[in-house]
């Protein structure tokens, strides 16, 4: 890149001059920035083309992932309903366990969970305010 | 004392001022925590290369001009290594990890062993926030030629103008990396302005985000994110590496060090390497880092009009990559009709994971339900490739005039 010494210096730069080259370095550097991370975005999009595959019963998977965080408590307290639990949901169930012991003061070597499904939270809306804010205090 | 009589009455003053700044700097970090594991370091650091001293006294732990003036220079422009490892103090052989590049890579090491890439990898969209956010940097750039322009008691050149535009990138190591190559003089002021205003991202960004977004745009629940498999874990650092090294090789010793401390992680096999790259590596180069960085801080260079118009420049910066991450994420939630929450857009500027935090909790003010931290933390980390690439634009430009 051609630079006149005032530029290199940065004693007695023009305003047009800096006007212009910071145009010019603006415009190159915004596109090669973008140029990378577009490339980057094609290539995880072809990530999930070619190795992910949708999970195959489509309706139990979706209700598990809704939303571990309400999940847990409510399925702590939740009467346990039959369903057969599958083998990618291995992660929910260990968090399930734990949480299950960890509120009745037990080890996880004590349960045995069988089955469990998701119960609509009936929690008041002060109440789930409250928790919030509670959660968003420990960030 | 002698030195202070010595040298004159204003170089004792500048001296002062210089100790007071290390104790306010140092107050900051200790009652106030602003980023205390650096700011710390950097403001003892100032503190040590300021003590008054007789001249030319053994003692002097930091020489600046080793660095800088072309006297000691091999060639006007290479450090003269074994001089320094003959003459030099403490700091200044420390330093020589950061002047020969050497620091910052390692701590984007560290960085990478810490770092979940499953967020961006599931929503390959939010990359796209992380260059957004790197606005900040260029029209900071512009904005320091600008201001060079204006005021004749201010020169920044380009290089001085590049290494201060990517305080915008929001990223210490990055900001250290491509100042001591373009403009070691303002490494000081520009090393605490980067952090400062990193630690000040929950005060900066909030306003930015509440006037460019509507409540019902903050409001916006984004889909579940798809379950990432170990595979692309995997394959994810190699690609970055070769993608970057393609385009922008000058990135790629940040890059590529960032993306082989993922790698250890993701693949699981060198437990025992990412413990002490992510603890004990890290922790000592963070030390070295910070203090020698601070011993920059020399008054003459320090106590300047520069410095605060590097203050002010950083500000701006900041400004402007917030804002550039969230006119992309308006326009996103627009085209997907309202399915991505333009708040994540400000977690683009690279700050891990505070920018995605501050996203997280602006967007639950609005939605009491609402979880952006995950969403938020795709575009975080792109920032993070983002801004190192801004870096290696800058350095591919400008290092050799």
């Amino acid at each position: 890149m051609e630079l006149s010494e005032s530029l290199l210096s940065g004693v007695g730069v023009h305003m047009d001059e800096a006007l212009a080259t910071g145009g010019q370095v603006t415009v190159i550097g915004l596109f090669i920035v973008f140029a990378v991370l577009v490339i980057l975005m094609i290539v995880l999009m072809l990530f999930k083309v070619f190795f992910y595959k949708a999970p195959s019963k489509a309706s139990a998977p979706a209700a598990v992932q809704e939303s571990a965080a309400a999940a847990v408590p409510a399925a702590a307290a939740a009467e346990p309903k039959p369903s057969v639990p599958e083998e990618d949901e291995e992660e929910l169930i260990a968090v399930l366990t734990a949480a299950v012991a960890a509120s009745m003061n037990t080890s996880t070597y004590n349960l045995r969970i069988k089955s469990y499904r998701r119960v609509p939270n009936t929690r008041p809306a002060w109440n789930r305010a409250g928790i919030s804010d509670t959660i968003g205090n420990r960030f | 004392m002698n030195a202070l009589v010595a040298s004159g009455p204003l170089d004792a003053v500048k001296t002062i001022i210089m100790l007071a700044v290390a104790c306010v700097l140092l107050y900051l970090a200790i009652v106030k925590k602003f980023e205390p594991l650096l700011l710390l370091p950097i403001a003892f650091g100032m503190l040590l290369t300021n003590l008054p001293m007789l001249d030319n006294s053994s003692a002097i732990m930091m020489h600046t001009e080793y660095f800088t003036d072309p006297q000691y220079l091999v060639d006007g422009q290479y450090v003269d290594v074994g001089f320094v490892c003959r003459h030099g103090g403490l700091l200044d052989l420390l330093y020589l990890g950061v002047k020969l590049g050497i620091y910052p890579p390692l701590i984007f090491l560290g960085i990478g062993c810490m770092t979940d890439f499953g967020p961006l990898i599931a929503n390959p969209k939010s990359i796209l926030l992380g260059a957004a956010a790197q606005f900040g940097v260029f029209f900071t750039f512009v904005g320091a030629l600008v201001l060079s322009a204006l005021m004749p008691s201010i020169s920044f050149g380009v290089k001085e103008a590049a290494s201060i535009g990517i305080i915008g990138g929001a990223d210490g190591p990055t900001a250290i990396y491509v100042t001591k190559t373009l403009a070691p003089s303002l490494l000081s002021a520009i090393a605490v302005a980067a952090y400062s205003y990193m630690a000040l991202i929950p005060i900066i960004q909030p306003p930015f985000m509440k006037l460019l977004t509507t409540k019902k745009m903050r409001a916006t629940v984004m889909d579940q994110l798809r379950p990432v498999s170990k595979t692309e874990k995997i394959l994810f650092p190699i690609v970055v590496t070769i993608v970057v090294a393609l385009i922008v090789p000058d990135a790629v010793s940040l890059v590529g060090c960032l993306m082989l401390g993922n790698l250890m992680k993701e693949s699981g096999v060198c437990d025992r390497l990412v413990k002490t790259a992510q603890n004990e590596l890290m922790n000592i180069i963070t030390i070295f880092l910070g203090v020698t960085v601070g011993a920059t801080a020399e008054a003459s260079t320090f106590l300047s009009a520069q410095t605060l118009g590097i203050i002010a420049l950083g500000l701006i910066a900041f400004c402007f990559s917030t804002m550039g991450g969230l006119l992309l994420g308006d326009l996103m939630y627009v085209l997907t009709k309202g399915k991505v929450n333009p708040l994540i857009g400000s977690a683009g500027v690279s700050a891990v994971p505070m920018a995605a935090r501050v996203s997280q909790i602006v967007g639950q003010k609005e939605n009491p339900s609402n979880f952006l931290l995950m969403h938020a933390m795709g575009p975080n980390v792109a920032g993070v490739i983002g801004s190192a690439v801004a870096a290696g634009v800058f350095l591919s430009m400008f290092s050799g005039l």
